[in-house]
């Protein structure tokens, strides 16, 4: 008869085994076998991540990405998304020196040069205009430089460009677009700079410009930076406030209890945005203040289910064995209270900032939100609604942009609330 | 008969008739629960107003001046202050600000006409109940029919399709899907209006009963009236609806799944009940409970999204109305508006709760 | 399969799916429920009786799959039923008792309701009156006053609405009744009162009943055979009075061991040795061994096979096998 000493001990190597198995093996490893057992959900939260580290990233570094400053004047207004945008540009041969129309420049009593246009468009009185500007500039400057050019038109755009082409002239000034077009007929003609000064954007606007004149695309990656501010700063306020109440009113109970979840209850059901745009009237558009009011409309959230939680979790048996052994109030409520609150408390913070940033987008687009100078998506919308008729990039792209941020939250904290609720699971 | 007196009788008295009907041959139990319930709103009602109070009067801002412009003299200022009772110390304005909106006396406008405010609010009342109305029966369908299909068919392709859908469609900002909506369909397509709530034209020919064209159009059989106001209700319903659908399937699907682990529901299955009977049957309608407190809450949302569809379909509602006053500093209105929505919200909530203890028959017995 | 025996199980295996692998709750498990018998199923708790329980009935869910075995109910193999004609035996063929009465029962639906959905579940075409006729005369036999079947479960007490679960399984005359741990949320008067009942019903309508249990003492009370289950396989099975006289598997003799017996004063209450077995590593060769105060080299080793140990009794046990008893009287 074997004893019963040696053949327990086979089991008990076993057990800790595997269990210590399942320890060593890393983060990745499990975050790999998580993708199986979770399936879609997994994929849920896995893309979101990916989609809200990609936001943060833009909006900590919104320049690396974004051509133009948001506030700058890039272009003409309404130009269509992949336009270049429609400036008179200088066209020379190749080995021309010429880059603007100051270079045109020559000492008083010299010849004139001569400087090509089509027939009948704008940019002879372009010409006409800018050089005009120049002279007087240069007369100010006093180094006998004139530019008084001489204009002369032709025909259409191949005409004018056989004629740089073969030095009868030598400079023409066509639409950007228009060169552009035919640029590969004429390999050894370049166009230098807008005669007018302004910059050409050498990929054009992927989103066209509004109706001042700024890069859409531009003020679409700047404002990630105000959408996520006003998010996490709004909810974590939220929740600073609300996860202690909700733990310390669910714990004390008593009148402290009802009192405060009266009011918090009238709070929550309230419409948030109504009681938004409430303060902000008052209060003025700025965005601390747009902050403040959106967090106080969700510290009943956090309230809530915190104090739901805090609830149920005082009346599981472990928290009558841990006041046994002569646990203190405060130790409870920090060691076995509050980590079970924290999963919930997670999905709701991301929901939250999903929320927020569609409150504060509502918000903009009244009016009453943010100042109207910031670059901030709700407040693009809010311009761009008057033009729908005619430009409807200024209001799709902005509105596209606040779904996929509010989308990347929502799937978050939905993917986590599958995978963490305990009621959810089947098992 | 004002339109505003009109729907709360409509709406009142059979609600009022039902409650008796229950309160007496209820249990006690129901009865002490009605008694409680309706007991609680008054409180509710007292916080918020104190909260628009609060916020309207006591945060930083000077209504008066914002609303004279930088043109009005200080005498005009002493003028409207008094006449506002915005000289008076705080507790007193606090005291009559309760009983105002107790009596419904909400005092006239500030700027552009000084009419009566409820006048005005109750003129725009059924037009937002007109609105409210079929986007929240849109919301429910969608809901709970999605919501369940998830459920019974969770980790299958309707569940992960649904769930997709309802997140998309939370995500959208709802004032952008409705400006979406308009450039396709009223702007590129050209096949729906996109402004107001019937063609100028044609209302000159309608009755206003209840202000609901609606009803109206179909009261005096005005056919034409009827289709325009179906036709500019479209879009808005559409963008209300579709929006808050998205909230509704989530909680019909959490709470139908959570059904469907129940005990009972695995003994209906044993029993050899179908699979269908058990889960629209059973399931849906245990679980429907919760879910209609749930719908009471989100009138909180749906007003709010109100408020935006309005704005941007130019809809004649309280939303718009308070989004308009805002702009013209009318404070008097404003305070107004927002003190009716409190009012609102806390009589559908108490409304909702009374339901739900019907349904309940754990309340009733 | 003989005209005695009801439900032939045979090489049943249920697993789970689990983070960490596969769980068998059942392994390769064999038995027979005779006709007219009632037939106790015992074991610690996660032994894997209720799985068991609810696999023979298909009802089992995801996570649960049967990964194999045959279910040879009244000459069908149940296995090979489509989830419809599953269904329709359910309720009907098989009814199922669960544990705890008051969430076995919809709170929004009378009981009434309850018992005419059943009838009309599987018998479509019968009218509401004559489905509301039978359920009255059902309720009667099992002791329900009329009166109460309008009620709502919460407004019974416990040991009513164990009856109304009784009665639901009835409804359509089961051939055989699965009573998942049905008296363990009752005390112990109703409880004596219910399984008075199960006997009277077995004698009044022949039924066939398998009570799965961890609770001994039930089992001795008014079941004809008893089924002995240890970390997923049965270890021993055979008529009541001889296992509680002469336990021949190591695990039931410490089971019967631990019941404590007011008679002998002075005695130590008795505890088994180690803990049961992890599923997921399950012990090599026979399961008990680890435990096993009889525990030989064999049994670490290889898994015992079922052998007889007396008049229609069997025990999976080295102990019984004919070459190892010569090594252990050697």
């Amino acid at each position: 008869m074997s004893s019963t000493e040696g053949s327990n001990t086979p089991t008990k190597r076993e057990t800790e085994g595997w269990q210590n198995d399942l320890q060593r093996v890393g983060l990745v490893r499990r975050l790999l076998m998580a993708r199986k057992w979770y399936g879609v959900d997994w994929w849920f939260v896995a893309i979101s991540a990916v989609m809200v580290l990609a936001f943060i990233f833009i909006a900590f570094f919104p320049g690396l990405l974004a051509p133009y400053e948001p506030d700058q004047i890039v272009g003409t207004s309404f130009l269509h998304p992949g336009k270049y945008p429609d400036v008179p540009v200088l066209v020379v041969r190749t080995e021309s020196t010429v880059e603007t129309l100051l270079d045109l420049a020559t000492p008083e009593g010299e010849d004139r040069p001569s400087v090509g246009v089509v027939q009948g468009g704008t940019e002879a009185t372009a010409v006409r205009e800018h050089s005009q500007e120049l002279d007087d500039q240069l007369i100010q400057d006093g180094n006998g430089l004139r530019l008084r050019p001489r204009i002369e038109r032709y025909d259409d755009v191949q005409e004018l460009l056989n004629a740089v082409n073969d030095g009868t002239i030598l400079a023409a000034v066509v639409n950007s677009n228009e060169f552009n077009q035919v640029k590969s007929d004429y390999p050894d003609l370049r166009s230098g700079d807008s005669i007018l000064g302004e910059t050409a954007s050498a990929g054009g606007f992927i989103m066209g410009t509004n109706e001042i004149g700024q890069d859409v695309f531009s003020r679409l990656l700047w404002g990630t930076r105000i959408a996520l501010i006003v998010g996490f700063s709004s909810s974590i306020i939220s929740l600073l406030l609300g996860l202690p109440l909700g733990l310390l009113a669910g714990y004390f109970g008593g009148a402290f209890d009802r009192l405060l979840s009266l009011v918090m209850d009238s709070l929550y059901a309230f419409p948030g945005l109504i009681l938004a745009i409430a303060i902000t009237s008052v209060l003025g558009p700025s965005i601390y203040n747009v902050i403040v009011a959106i967090a106080v409309l969700y510290i009943p959230t956090y309230y809530r289910i915190v104090r739901g939680q805090t609830l149920t979790v005082k009346e599981e048996v472990y928290i009558e064995a841990a006041k046994s052994i002569g646990a203190r109030r405060w130790e409870i409520l920090w060691r076995y209270i509050y980590p079970n609150v924290i999963p919930s408390v997670a999905i709701i913070f991301s929901v939250n900032v999903a929320d927020a940033i569609l409150t504060s987008a509502g918000l903009s687009f009244l009016g009453l939100g943010l100042p109207p100078t910031m670059a901030d998506w709700g407040i693009d919308l809010a311009r761009g609604q008057r033009f729908i008729q005619t430009a409807w990039w200024l209001i799709t792209y902005p509105g596209i942009a606040i779904m996929l941020i509010v989308l990347a939250f929502t799937m978050m904290g939905e993917g986590l609330m599958e995978i963490y609720n305990p009621k959810l699971r089947e098992r | 008969m004002t339109p505003i007196a009109f729907i709360l009788l409509i709406i009142g008295v059979p609600l009022v008739l039902m409650l008796l009907y229950v309160f007496i041959r209820g249990s006690m139990g129901l009865r002490r629960y009605i008694l409680t319930r309706i007991g609680l709103t008054l409180p509710m009602i007292f916080i918020l107003a104190s909260l628009v109070f609060f916020i309207m009067r006591i945060l930083p801002g000077d209504p008066v001046r914002s609303a004279l412009g930088p043109r009005g003299t200080a005498e005009q200022a002493e003028n409207m202050r008094r006449t506002l009772g915005l000289d008076q110390p705080l507790i007193v304005q606090y005291g009559n600000f309760l009983i105002d909106i107790i009596t419904l006396d909400f005092g006239t406008s500030m700027v552009g006409g000084h009419r009566p405010i409820i006048d005005e609010m109750s003129e725009r009342f059924p037009a937002t109940l007109e609105l409210i109305i079929p986007s929240s029966i849109l919301a429910l369908a969608i809901g709970i029919i999605g919501g369940s299909l998830a459920a019974s068919k969770r980790r299958k392709f309707p569940d992960y399709s649904l769930r997709v859908y309802s997140v998309i469609i939370y995500s959208l900002p709802i004032f952008w899907f409705g400006l979406m909506l308009q450039l396709l369909f009223g702007i590129q397509w050209k096949l729906l209006p996109v402004a107001g709530r019937i063609d100028p034209v044609i209302r000159t020919s309608l009755q206003p009963v209840t202000n609901l064209y609606l009803i109206d159009s179909l009261i005096s059989g005005n056919w034409p009236a009827f289709w325009s106001g179906v036709q500019h209700l479209i879009l808005p319903t559409i963008t209300l609806g579709l929006v808050l659908s998205g909230v509704f399937v989530r909680m019909t699907r959490i709470n139908v799944i959570e059904t469907l682990q129940a005990d009972y529901i695995a003994a209906a299955r044993a029993r050899g009940i179908r699979e269908r009977v058990v889960v629209y049957g059973h399931a849906l309608k245990n679980a429907m409970i919760p879910v209609i407190t749930l719908i009471g809450l989100q009138v909180a949302i749906l007003l709010a999204g109100a408020v935006l569809t309005e704005t941007i379909f130019n809809w004649p509602g309280m939303g718009g109305y308070l989004v308009q006053r805002i702009s013209s500093r009318d404070y008097t209105a404003v305070q107004s508006v927002i003190a009716m929505f409190a009012l609102l919200v806390a009589l559908i909530s108490l409304a909702v709760d009374l339901v739900y203890s019907l349904l309940d028959p754990r309340v009733r017995y | 399969m003989s005209a005695e025996t009801l439900f032939s199980i045979r090489n049943l295996t249920v697993e789970y799916q689990t983070r960490a692998g596969a769980v068998k709750a059942a392994d390769d498990v064999n038995f027979d429920i005779r006709r007219g018998e009632i037939l106790g199923l015992v074991g610690e708790s996660g032994c894997g009786k209720s799985t068991l329980g609810k696999a023979l009935m298909r009802l089992h869910r995801i996570p649960a799959r049967i990964a194999g075995g045959e279910l040879w109910f009244d000459g069908r193999d149940l296995m090979t039923l489509s989830e419809n004609e599953m269904r329709a035996v359910r309720g009907a063929e098989i009814g199922m008792v669960f544990q705890d009465p008051m969430t076995s029962l919809n709170p929004v639906q009378r009981i009434i309701d309850h018992l005419t959905e059943t009838v009309h579940a599987h018998e479509p075409k019968t009218s509401d009156e004559e489905a509301r006729a039978r359920a009255n005369v059902l309720a009667e036999k099992l002791g329900i006053r009329a009166e109460r079947l309008k009620d709502y479960p919460h407004q019974m007490s416990g040991g009513m609405r164990q009856r109304v679960m009784i009665s639901l399984a009835l409804a359509l005359r089961a051939k055989l009744v699965i009573a998942d741990e049905p008296t363990t949320s009752l005390d112990v008067i109703v409880e004596a009162k219910f399984l008075d009942l199960l006997r009277e019903l077995r004698q009044e309508f022949g039924l066939t009943i398998l009570i799965i249990t961890h609770n001994i003492g039930v089992v001795a009370e008014v079941a004809d055979r008893v089924a002995v289950m240890y970390a997923a396989r049965l270890v021993e099975i055979g008529g009541v009075k001889e296992i509680f006289a002469d336990p021949k598997h190591p695990y039931t003799q410490g089971l019967l061991h631990s019941v404590p017996n007011i008679q002998l004063d002075g005695a130590e209450l008795y505890k088994m040795e180690g803990i049961p077995p992890n599923l997921l590593y399950p012990p090599s060769g026979c399961r008990f061994h680890p435990r096993c105060p009889f525990a030989m080299e064999i049994c670490g080793v290889e898994e015992p096979t079922f052998e007889a140990v007396g008049n229609d009794h069997f025990a999976e046990c080295w102990l019984y096998h004919q070459a190892s008893q010569v090594e252990v009287e050697k």
